[in-house]
Protein backbone atom coordinates (compact mmCIF):
# COMPACT_ATOMS: atom_id res chain seq x y z
CA UNK A 1 0.00 0.00 0.00
CA UNK A 2 3.04 2.52 0.79
CA UNK A 3 4.45 1.81 -2.21
CA UNK A 4 1.79 2.25 -4.33
CA UNK A 5 1.56 5.77 -2.59
CA UNK A 6 5.20 6.69 -2.90
CA UNK A 7 5.09 5.65 -6.85
CA UNK A 8 3.93 9.22 -7.97
CA UNK A 9 5.64 11.01 -5.46
CA UNK A 10 9.26 9.08 -6.72
CA UNK A 11 8.11 9.73 -10.20
CA UNK A 12 7.64 13.56 -9.72
CA UNK A 13 11.18 13.25 -7.59
CA UNK A 14 12.87 11.48 -10.70
CA UNK A 15 11.05 13.94 -13.26
CA UNK A 16 12.77 16.98 -10.98
CA UNK A 17 15.72 15.63 -10.87
CA UNK A 18 15.68 15.14 -14.89
CA UNK A 19 14.62 18.60 -15.45
CA UNK A 20 17.37 19.37 -12.83
CA UNK A 21 19.90 17.85 -14.42
CA UNK A 22 18.89 19.04 -18.46
CA UNK A 23 19.49 22.56 -17.27
CA UNK A 24 22.52 21.99 -15.67
CA UNK A 25 23.75 20.26 -18.98
CA UNK A 26 22.12 23.18 -21.02
CA UNK A 27 23.81 26.25 -18.51
CA UNK A 28 26.86 24.46 -19.22
CA UNK A 29 26.79 23.97 -22.32
CA UNK A 30 25.51 27.90 -23.36
CA UNK A 31 28.58 29.43 -20.62
CA UNK A 32 31.06 27.06 -22.70
CA UNK A 33 29.92 28.82 -25.59
CA UNK A 34 29.58 31.85 -24.47
CA UNK A 35 33.33 31.72 -23.18
CA UNK A 36 34.38 30.80 -27.20
CA UNK A 37 32.27 33.55 -28.57
CA UNK A 38 34.79 35.65 -26.25
CA UNK A 39 37.27 34.28 -26.97
CA UNK A 40 36.62 34.75 -30.45
CA UNK A 41 36.03 38.14 -30.48
CA UNK A 42 38.88 38.93 -28.28
CA UNK A 43 41.63 37.59 -31.41
CA UNK A 44 39.36 39.65 -33.93
CA UNK A 45 38.40 36.69 -35.73
CA UNK A 46 35.14 38.06 -35.98
CA UNK A 47 33.91 40.09 -39.36
CA UNK A 48 32.21 43.54 -39.30
CA UNK A 49 30.59 42.50 -42.52
CA UNK A 50 28.67 39.54 -40.71
CA UNK A 51 27.79 41.18 -37.58
CA UNK A 52 27.00 44.05 -39.72
CA UNK A 53 24.73 41.47 -41.82
CA UNK A 54 22.85 40.11 -38.84
CA UNK A 55 22.05 43.98 -37.50
CA UNK A 56 20.14 43.48 -41.01
CA UNK A 57 18.55 40.60 -40.90
CA UNK A 58 17.75 40.61 -36.83
CA UNK A 59 17.69 44.35 -36.31
CA UNK A 60 16.15 46.03 -39.37
CA UNK A 61 13.85 43.31 -41.06
CA UNK A 62 12.36 42.68 -37.52
CA UNK A 63 11.66 46.48 -37.12
CA UNK A 64 7.93 46.41 -38.62
CA UNK A 65 6.83 43.84 -36.55
CA UNK A 66 8.33 45.33 -33.52
CA UNK A 67 6.80 48.63 -34.54
CA UNK A 68 2.97 46.83 -34.88
CA UNK A 69 3.17 44.99 -32.07
CA UNK A 70 3.83 48.41 -30.40
CA UNK A 71 1.88 49.99 -31.73
CA UNK A 72 -1.12 47.16 -30.50
CA UNK A 73 0.06 47.59 -27.55
CA UNK A 74 -0.52 51.51 -26.60
CA UNK A 75 -3.36 51.21 -28.33
CA UNK A 76 -4.89 48.18 -26.06
CA UNK A 77 -2.98 49.99 -22.83
CA UNK A 78 -4.65 53.16 -23.34
CA UNK A 79 -7.93 52.18 -24.27
CA UNK A 80 -8.46 49.73 -21.03
CA UNK A 81 -6.54 52.65 -18.72
CA UNK A 82 -9.61 55.03 -20.20
CA UNK A 83 -12.12 52.78 -19.38
CA UNK A 84 -11.11 52.03 -15.74
CA UNK A 85 -10.08 55.74 -15.30
CA UNK A 86 -12.73 57.47 -16.73
CA UNK A 87 -14.96 58.69 -13.72
CA UNK A 88 -12.40 57.23 -10.71
CA UNK A 89 -9.11 58.77 -11.66
CA UNK A 90 -7.97 61.95 -12.87
CA UNK A 91 -7.50 61.23 -16.71
CA UNK A 92 -4.46 62.75 -17.32
CA UNK A 93 -2.71 59.45 -15.11
CA UNK A 94 -3.23 57.90 -18.30
CA UNK A 95 -0.28 59.18 -19.99
CA UNK A 96 1.60 57.80 -17.07
CA UNK A 97 0.09 54.81 -17.18
CA UNK A 98 0.62 53.78 -21.02
CA UNK A 99 4.39 55.53 -20.71
CA UNK A 100 5.53 53.44 -17.60
CA UNK A 101 3.92 50.63 -18.96
CA UNK A 102 4.97 50.48 -22.58
CA UNK A 103 8.67 51.44 -21.04
CA UNK A 104 9.45 49.24 -17.92
CA UNK A 105 7.46 45.95 -19.48
CA UNK A 106 5.26 46.37 -22.71
CA UNK A 107 8.11 47.75 -25.70
CA UNK A 108 10.97 45.22 -23.97
CA UNK A 109 9.15 42.10 -23.62
CA UNK A 110 6.73 42.17 -26.62
CA UNK A 111 9.59 42.77 -28.73
CA UNK A 112 11.73 40.02 -27.69
CA UNK A 113 9.07 37.62 -28.14
CA UNK A 114 8.45 38.79 -31.57
CA UNK A 115 12.45 38.48 -32.08
CA UNK A 116 11.81 35.12 -30.20
CA UNK A 117 9.30 33.95 -33.08
CA UNK A 118 10.99 35.94 -36.05
CA UNK A 119 14.72 35.71 -35.63
CA UNK A 120 15.50 32.83 -32.91
CA UNK A 121 13.12 29.92 -34.74
CA UNK A 122 15.17 31.14 -37.55
CA UNK A 123 18.42 31.01 -36.29
CA UNK A 124 17.84 27.21 -34.71
CA UNK A 125 16.68 26.11 -37.70
CA UNK A 126 19.02 27.30 -40.12
CA UNK A 127 21.58 25.90 -37.85
CA UNK A 128 20.06 22.42 -36.94
CA UNK A 129 19.87 22.19 -40.65
CA UNK A 130 23.75 23.38 -41.43
CA UNK A 131 24.62 20.41 -38.59
CA UNK A 132 22.44 17.71 -40.01
CA UNK A 133 23.41 18.09 -43.67
CA UNK A 134 27.21 18.51 -42.62
CA UNK A 135 27.87 21.66 -43.22
CA UNK A 136 29.21 22.77 -39.70
CA UNK A 137 31.57 19.71 -39.96
CA UNK A 138 32.64 21.30 -43.19
CA UNK A 139 33.38 24.43 -42.10
CA UNK A 140 35.70 22.82 -39.26
CA UNK A 141 37.08 20.27 -41.45
CA UNK A 142 38.34 23.32 -43.50
CA UNK A 143 40.26 25.00 -40.58
CA UNK A 144 37.50 27.29 -40.41
CA UNK A 145 36.07 28.41 -36.66
CA UNK A 146 32.10 28.43 -36.87
CA UNK A 147 31.63 29.89 -33.54
CA UNK A 148 33.41 33.12 -35.11
CA UNK A 149 31.40 32.84 -38.99
CA UNK A 150 28.12 31.56 -37.46
CA UNK A 151 27.66 32.08 -33.80
CA UNK A 152 29.38 35.53 -32.78
CA UNK A 153 27.99 37.53 -35.32
CA UNK A 154 24.45 37.08 -34.32
CA UNK A 155 25.29 37.02 -30.87
CA UNK A 156 26.80 40.53 -30.95
CA UNK A 157 24.11 42.03 -33.65
CA UNK A 158 21.89 40.72 -31.36
CA UNK A 159 22.77 43.20 -28.83
CA UNK A 160 23.49 45.82 -30.82
CA UNK A 161 20.01 45.83 -32.24
CA UNK A 162 17.72 45.19 -29.49
CA UNK A 163 18.10 48.11 -27.39
CA UNK A 164 17.55 50.08 -30.81
CA UNK A 165 14.64 48.19 -31.53
CA UNK A 166 13.06 48.29 -27.72
CA UNK A 167 13.97 52.30 -27.90
CA UNK A 168 11.60 52.91 -31.26
CA UNK A 169 9.14 49.86 -29.98
CA UNK A 170 8.83 52.30 -26.48
CA UNK A 171 8.86 55.44 -28.49
CA UNK A 172 6.37 54.03 -31.13
CA UNK A 173 4.19 52.46 -28.48
CA UNK A 174 4.18 55.76 -26.58
CA UNK A 175 3.03 58.06 -29.53
CA UNK A 176 0.13 55.45 -30.62
CA UNK A 177 -0.83 55.30 -26.95
CA UNK A 178 -1.47 58.79 -27.16
CA UNK A 179 -3.43 59.60 -30.17
CA UNK A 180 -5.64 56.43 -28.62
CA UNK A 181 -6.30 58.70 -25.76
CA UNK A 182 -7.25 61.14 -27.41
CA UNK A 183 -9.66 59.02 -30.04
CA UNK A 184 -11.18 57.04 -27.08
CA UNK A 185 -11.44 59.05 -24.43
CA UNK A 186 -10.52 62.51 -25.50
CA UNK A 187 -7.60 63.31 -23.55
CA UNK A 188 -5.62 65.88 -24.80
CA UNK A 189 -1.94 65.60 -25.81
CA UNK A 190 -0.82 67.89 -23.40
CA UNK A 191 -2.47 66.32 -20.70
CA UNK A 192 -1.26 62.95 -21.72
CA UNK A 193 2.55 64.04 -21.78
CA UNK A 194 1.81 66.32 -18.31
CA UNK A 195 0.64 62.91 -16.65
CA UNK A 196 3.48 61.13 -18.08
CA UNK A 197 5.52 63.84 -17.01
CA UNK A 198 4.77 63.60 -13.52
CA UNK A 199 5.55 59.99 -12.90
CA UNK A 200 8.54 60.11 -14.84
CA UNK A 201 12.22 58.45 -13.49
CA UNK A 202 14.61 58.52 -16.09
CA UNK A 203 16.12 55.66 -14.93
CA UNK A 204 13.01 53.79 -16.52
CA UNK A 205 14.29 54.01 -19.33
CA UNK A 206 18.15 52.46 -18.82
CA UNK A 207 15.94 49.67 -17.18
CA UNK A 208 13.82 49.38 -20.36
CA UNK A 209 17.23 49.72 -22.53
CA UNK A 210 18.94 46.80 -19.97
CA UNK A 211 16.66 44.36 -20.30
CA UNK A 212 16.82 44.66 -23.76
CA UNK A 213 20.21 44.38 -23.93
CA UNK A 214 20.14 40.78 -21.59
CA UNK A 215 16.54 39.89 -24.38
CA UNK A 216 19.20 40.81 -27.36
CA UNK A 217 22.01 38.38 -25.37
CA UNK A 218 19.75 35.59 -24.67
CA UNK A 219 17.86 34.89 -28.24
CA UNK A 220 20.52 34.46 -30.57
CA UNK A 221 22.53 32.81 -27.45
CA UNK A 222 19.96 30.10 -26.64
CA UNK A 223 19.36 29.89 -30.46
CA UNK A 224 22.77 29.06 -31.80
CA UNK A 225 23.09 26.30 -28.56
CA UNK A 226 19.94 24.95 -29.35
CA UNK A 227 20.80 24.70 -33.61
CA UNK A 228 24.20 23.48 -33.04
CA UNK A 229 23.03 20.47 -30.85
CA UNK A 230 20.42 19.55 -33.31
CA UNK A 231 20.37 15.74 -34.49
CA UNK A 232 18.40 13.45 -36.36
CA UNK A 233 17.49 14.99 -40.04
CA UNK A 234 14.46 17.10 -40.86
CA UNK A 235 12.74 15.93 -38.31
CA UNK A 236 15.16 16.86 -35.46
CA UNK A 237 15.58 20.28 -36.78
CA UNK A 238 11.96 20.62 -36.28
CA UNK A 239 11.63 19.45 -33.17
CA UNK A 240 15.13 21.24 -31.45
CA UNK A 241 13.12 24.70 -33.16
CA UNK A 242 9.98 23.98 -30.89
CA UNK A 243 12.45 23.45 -28.18
CA UNK A 244 14.18 26.28 -28.67
CA UNK A 245 10.86 28.38 -28.99
CA UNK A 246 9.88 27.33 -25.17
CA UNK A 247 12.95 27.71 -24.09
CA UNK A 248 13.56 31.23 -25.55
CA UNK A 249 10.35 32.21 -24.14
CA UNK A 250 10.31 31.53 -21.01
CA UNK A 251 13.71 32.56 -20.53
CA UNK A 252 12.49 35.87 -21.84
CA UNK A 253 9.63 35.75 -18.91
CA UNK A 254 12.45 34.47 -16.21
CA UNK A 255 14.66 37.14 -17.27
CA UNK A 256 12.06 39.69 -16.77
CA UNK A 257 10.40 37.99 -13.50
CA UNK A 258 14.62 38.87 -11.86
CA UNK A 259 14.82 42.58 -13.67
CA UNK A 260 12.30 44.33 -11.03
CA UNK A 261 13.82 43.26 -7.80
CA UNK A 262 17.48 43.79 -9.17
CA UNK A 263 16.93 47.25 -10.98
CA UNK A 264 13.55 48.45 -9.22
CA UNK A 265 13.96 48.46 -6.15
CA UNK B 1 48.68 -1.96 -36.35
CA UNK B 2 51.33 -1.04 -38.45
CA UNK B 3 51.02 -2.93 -41.37
CA UNK B 4 51.15 0.20 -43.73
CA UNK B 5 51.86 -1.83 -47.30
CA UNK B 6 55.75 -1.17 -46.43
CA UNK B 7 55.36 2.96 -47.01
CA UNK B 8 55.59 5.11 -43.69
CA UNK B 9 52.27 5.96 -41.81
CA UNK B 10 50.64 8.60 -42.37
CA UNK B 11 47.51 8.51 -40.81
CA UNK B 12 47.48 6.11 -37.38
CA UNK B 13 44.24 5.12 -35.44
CA UNK B 14 45.84 4.13 -32.41
CA UNK B 15 43.04 2.17 -29.85
CA UNK B 16 39.52 4.39 -30.85
CA UNK B 17 36.91 3.67 -28.83
CA UNK B 18 33.55 5.63 -28.97
CA UNK B 19 30.52 5.10 -27.66
CA UNK B 20 26.68 7.34 -28.56
CA UNK B 21 24.75 5.52 -25.80
CA UNK B 22 26.01 2.15 -27.30
CA UNK B 23 29.49 1.46 -28.28
CA UNK B 24 30.66 1.98 -31.85
CA UNK B 25 34.05 1.87 -31.63
CA UNK B 26 35.84 -0.58 -29.32
CA UNK B 27 39.57 -0.10 -30.14
CA UNK B 28 40.09 0.39 -33.56
CA UNK B 29 44.00 0.23 -34.54
CA UNK B 30 44.88 1.00 -38.11
CA UNK B 31 47.60 2.83 -40.21
CA UNK B 32 47.12 3.87 -43.74
CA UNK B 33 50.76 4.05 -45.52
CA UNK B 34 52.10 7.83 -46.90
CA UNK B 35 50.97 7.49 -50.70
CA UNK B 36 47.98 4.63 -50.47
CA UNK B 37 44.73 4.11 -51.89
CA UNK B 38 43.04 2.61 -48.98
CA UNK B 39 39.18 1.38 -48.89
CA UNK B 40 37.53 0.77 -45.11
CA UNK B 41 34.41 -1.47 -45.74
CA UNK B 42 31.97 -2.47 -43.04
CA UNK B 43 28.72 -2.91 -42.70
CA UNK B 44 25.98 -0.21 -42.01
CA UNK B 45 26.41 1.80 -38.14
CA UNK B 46 29.45 0.36 -37.94
CA UNK B 47 30.99 3.36 -37.11
CA UNK B 48 33.21 3.99 -40.49
CA UNK B 49 32.13 7.30 -41.23
CA UNK B 50 32.76 8.30 -37.26
CA UNK B 51 36.23 6.80 -37.78
CA UNK B 52 36.84 8.87 -40.45
CA UNK B 53 35.56 12.07 -38.88
CA UNK B 54 38.09 11.76 -35.84
CA UNK B 55 40.97 12.09 -38.39
CA UNK B 56 40.14 15.82 -38.50
CA UNK B 57 39.19 16.40 -35.08
CA UNK B 58 35.04 16.33 -35.82
CA UNK B 59 34.63 13.63 -33.45
CA UNK B 60 35.98 13.29 -30.02
CA UNK B 61 36.60 9.87 -29.28
CA UNK B 62 36.27 8.46 -25.83
CA UNK B 63 39.57 6.89 -25.33
CA UNK B 64 42.68 6.50 -27.72
CA UNK B 65 44.29 9.31 -30.34
CA UNK B 66 44.66 9.49 -34.74
CA UNK B 67 48.07 10.78 -35.71
CA UNK B 68 48.25 12.25 -38.98
CA UNK B 69 51.39 12.73 -40.26
CA UNK B 70 53.08 12.62 -36.76
CA UNK B 71 50.92 14.81 -35.06
CA UNK B 72 48.13 13.89 -32.49
CA UNK B 73 45.05 15.25 -33.80
CA UNK B 74 43.02 15.63 -30.08
CA UNK B 75 46.42 16.06 -28.29
CA UNK B 76 48.35 18.04 -30.22
CA UNK B 77 47.15 21.28 -29.29
CA UNK B 78 45.08 24.11 -31.59
CA UNK B 79 48.25 24.37 -34.12
CA UNK B 80 48.81 20.90 -35.03
CA UNK B 81 44.93 20.43 -35.73
CA UNK B 82 44.88 23.49 -38.11
CA UNK B 83 48.34 21.77 -39.82
CA UNK B 84 46.19 18.66 -39.91
CA UNK B 85 42.95 20.36 -41.23
CA UNK B 86 45.41 22.21 -43.77
CA UNK B 87 46.70 18.43 -45.04
CA UNK B 88 44.25 16.90 -45.68
CA UNK B 89 40.76 17.04 -47.67
CA UNK B 90 37.15 15.95 -46.61
CA UNK B 91 34.70 14.89 -49.27
CA UNK B 92 31.57 14.95 -47.16
CA UNK B 93 29.01 12.09 -48.13
CA UNK B 94 26.73 14.62 -49.34
CA UNK B 95 28.97 17.17 -50.36
CA UNK B 96 28.02 19.05 -47.44
CA UNK B 97 28.22 22.44 -49.58
CA UNK B 98 27.28 25.67 -47.83
CA UNK B 99 23.87 26.72 -48.93
CA UNK B 100 24.56 30.23 -49.03
CA UNK B 101 27.59 30.62 -51.10
CA UNK B 102 27.74 29.84 -55.10
CA UNK B 103 30.07 27.28 -56.29
CA UNK B 104 32.88 29.69 -56.69
CA UNK B 105 32.73 31.12 -53.04
CA UNK B 106 32.31 27.48 -51.71
CA UNK B 107 35.36 26.01 -53.76
CA UNK B 108 37.35 29.10 -52.29
CA UNK B 109 36.67 28.03 -49.16
CA UNK B 110 38.96 25.14 -49.75
CA UNK B 111 42.14 27.11 -49.85
CA UNK B 112 43.50 27.70 -46.51
CA UNK B 113 42.23 31.12 -44.73
CA UNK B 114 46.27 32.45 -44.93
CA UNK B 115 46.36 31.50 -48.51
CA UNK B 116 43.40 33.02 -49.82
CA UNK B 117 43.44 36.63 -47.71
CA UNK B 118 47.05 36.76 -49.66
CA UNK B 119 45.50 35.72 -53.07
CA UNK B 120 44.01 38.19 -55.29
CA UNK B 121 40.53 37.77 -56.16
CA UNK B 122 41.73 36.63 -59.71
CA UNK B 123 44.45 34.42 -58.67
CA UNK B 124 41.94 32.82 -56.03
CA UNK B 125 39.68 32.24 -58.69
CA UNK B 126 42.10 30.55 -61.29
CA UNK B 127 42.45 28.48 -58.32
CA UNK B 128 39.03 27.48 -58.07
CA UNK B 129 38.71 27.14 -61.98
CA UNK B 130 41.18 24.51 -61.97
CA UNK B 131 39.81 22.28 -59.03
CA UNK B 132 36.59 22.40 -61.07
CA UNK B 133 38.10 21.71 -64.15
CA UNK B 134 39.72 18.74 -62.37
CA UNK B 135 36.72 16.98 -61.61
CA UNK B 136 35.03 17.66 -65.09
CA UNK B 137 33.00 20.65 -64.26
CA UNK B 138 32.51 23.13 -66.44
CA UNK B 139 33.73 26.88 -64.35
CA UNK B 140 32.06 28.47 -66.58
CA UNK B 141 28.40 27.02 -66.54
CA UNK B 142 28.72 26.58 -62.70
CA UNK B 143 30.81 29.29 -60.69
CA UNK B 144 27.73 31.47 -60.19
CA UNK B 145 25.21 28.91 -59.30
CA UNK B 146 24.09 28.16 -55.59
CA UNK B 147 23.72 24.39 -54.67
CA UNK B 148 20.36 24.52 -54.62
CA UNK B 149 20.59 24.54 -58.20
CA UNK B 150 23.15 21.16 -58.95
CA UNK B 151 22.31 18.44 -59.55
CA UNK B 152 23.21 15.28 -56.95
CA UNK B 153 26.39 14.63 -58.94
CA UNK B 154 27.31 18.14 -59.64
CA UNK B 155 27.13 18.84 -55.89
CA UNK B 156 29.29 15.97 -55.45
CA UNK B 157 31.75 16.88 -57.89
CA UNK B 158 31.93 20.86 -56.57
CA UNK B 159 32.32 18.92 -52.97
CA UNK B 160 35.63 17.02 -54.69
CA UNK B 161 36.79 20.36 -55.92
CA UNK B 162 36.62 22.40 -52.65
CA UNK B 163 38.65 19.32 -50.89
CA UNK B 164 41.09 19.51 -53.36
CA UNK B 165 41.86 23.40 -54.23
CA UNK B 166 44.22 23.41 -51.28
CA UNK B 167 46.23 20.52 -52.82
CA UNK B 168 45.89 18.22 -49.87
CA UNK B 169 48.48 15.31 -49.10
CA UNK B 170 45.77 13.31 -47.74
CA UNK B 171 42.05 12.76 -49.05
CA UNK B 172 39.52 11.32 -46.95
CA UNK B 173 36.29 9.96 -48.80
CA UNK B 174 33.21 9.37 -46.78
CA UNK B 175 30.75 6.93 -48.92
CA UNK B 176 31.52 8.70 -52.30
CA UNK B 177 29.54 7.10 -54.22
CA UNK B 178 26.36 6.37 -52.13
CA UNK B 179 23.27 7.34 -53.86
CA UNK B 180 24.68 7.42 -57.12
CA UNK B 181 23.78 5.28 -60.61
CA UNK B 182 25.92 2.76 -61.94
CA UNK B 183 27.01 5.11 -64.69
CA UNK B 184 27.84 7.91 -62.18
CA UNK B 185 29.35 5.80 -59.44
CA UNK B 186 32.48 4.38 -62.11
CA UNK B 187 32.74 8.02 -63.17
CA UNK B 188 33.00 9.19 -59.55
CA UNK B 189 35.26 6.08 -59.30
CA UNK B 190 37.54 6.91 -62.22
CA UNK B 191 37.49 10.57 -60.76
CA UNK B 192 39.27 9.19 -57.40
CA UNK B 193 41.57 7.24 -58.77
CA UNK B 194 42.91 10.02 -61.37
CA UNK B 195 42.46 12.70 -58.57
CA UNK B 196 44.75 10.40 -56.43
CA UNK B 197 47.34 9.55 -58.84
CA UNK B 198 47.57 13.49 -60.64
CA UNK B 199 47.55 14.94 -56.96
CA UNK B 200 49.90 12.44 -55.44
CA UNK B 201 47.78 12.07 -52.00
CA UNK B 202 47.32 9.42 -49.83
CA UNK B 203 43.26 8.43 -50.13
CA UNK B 204 41.39 6.89 -47.10
CA UNK B 205 37.94 6.14 -48.27
CA UNK B 206 35.50 4.95 -46.45
CA UNK B 207 32.66 2.91 -48.65
CA UNK B 208 29.98 -0.05 -48.83
CA UNK B 209 30.75 -0.14 -52.34
CA UNK B 210 33.54 -3.49 -51.95
CA UNK B 211 33.57 -3.84 -55.83
CA UNK B 212 34.52 -0.54 -56.26
CA UNK B 213 37.02 -0.29 -53.12
CA UNK B 214 38.94 -3.58 -53.95
CA UNK B 215 39.25 -2.48 -57.67
CA UNK B 216 40.48 1.47 -56.57
CA UNK B 217 42.93 0.44 -53.52
CA UNK B 218 45.97 -1.18 -52.71
CA UNK B 219 44.69 -1.94 -49.12
CA UNK B 220 41.37 -2.49 -47.88
CA UNK B 221 40.39 -3.16 -44.05
CA UNK B 222 36.86 -4.48 -42.61
CA UNK B 223 35.55 -2.86 -39.31
CA UNK B 224 32.79 -5.13 -37.73
CA UNK B 225 31.50 -4.98 -34.15
CA UNK B 226 33.80 -1.57 -33.25
CA UNK B 227 37.07 -3.17 -34.26
CA UNK B 228 39.19 -3.66 -37.46
CA UNK B 229 38.34 -7.39 -38.05
CA UNK B 230 40.61 -7.90 -41.83
CA UNK B 231 43.81 -5.19 -42.81
CA UNK B 232 45.68 -6.38 -46.08
CA UNK B 233 45.38 -6.66 -49.72
CA UNK B 234 42.04 -6.21 -51.99
CA UNK B 235 43.49 -10.14 -53.19
CA UNK B 236 43.83 -11.18 -49.90
CA UNK B 237 40.69 -9.58 -48.79
CA UNK B 238 38.87 -12.00 -51.37
CA UNK B 239 40.26 -14.88 -50.26
CA UNK B 240 39.78 -14.40 -46.68
CA UNK B 241 38.63 -17.69 -44.92
CA UNK B 242 37.36 -15.65 -42.39
CA UNK B 243 33.72 -16.63 -42.11
CA UNK B 244 32.50 -12.88 -41.56
CA UNK B 245 34.45 -11.53 -43.99
CA UNK B 246 32.82 -14.34 -46.74
CA UNK B 247 29.36 -13.27 -45.72
CA UNK B 248 29.98 -9.40 -45.77
CA UNK B 249 31.65 -9.83 -49.25
CA UNK B 250 28.60 -12.26 -50.33
CA UNK B 251 26.09 -9.75 -49.08
CA UNK B 252 27.55 -7.11 -50.48
CA UNK B 253 27.72 -8.99 -53.89
CA UNK B 254 23.78 -9.60 -53.51
CA UNK B 255 23.06 -6.37 -52.64
CA UNK B 256 24.68 -5.01 -55.95
CA UNK B 257 22.93 -7.41 -57.98
CA UNK B 258 19.69 -6.33 -56.40
CA UNK B 259 20.94 -2.97 -56.94
CA UNK B 260 21.41 -3.28 -60.33
CA UNK B 261 18.29 -5.15 -61.35
CA UNK B 262 16.42 -2.02 -59.59
CA UNK B 263 15.66 1.36 -61.29
CA UNK B 264 18.74 3.90 -61.10
CA UNK B 265 18.97 5.79 -58.16
CA UNK B 266 21.39 8.26 -59.47
CA UNK B 267 21.51 11.77 -60.38
CA UNK B 268 23.21 13.19 -63.39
Amino acid sequence: MAEVLARPVVGSLRGLGRAATLVAEHAGAIGQLSWSIIVTLVRGRVAWRDIVQQMYVIGFQSLPIALVTASLAGIVTSQQGGYQFTGSVPLYVLGSVVVESMILEMGPVLTAIVLVGRVGARITAELGTMVVTEQIDAYQSLGRDSIAILVAPRVVAGIIVMPLLVGLADADGILVGMFAAKLTTGLGYESFLYGARLFWHSWDLVYSLTKALAFGLAIPLISCHMGLRTGGGAAGVGRQTTASVMFMTLTVLILDALFPPLMLQ
Amino acid sequence: MSDQGGSEPIIQYCGIHKAFDVPVLRGVDLSVGEGEMFALFGPSGTGKSVLLKTTMGLIQPDQGDVRVAGESVFYGGPKALSAIRKLAGYVFQNAALFDSLNVLDNVLMGLPEDELYALSRSEAARKAWNALELVNLDPELVFAKLPAELSGGMKKRVGIARAIVGRPRILLWDEPTTGLDPVNTAAVERLIMRLSRELETTSLIVTHDIEGGLAMCDRVAMLEGGRIRFSGSPSQFRASPDPVVQAFVDRAAAEAQLDLAGEPSGVS
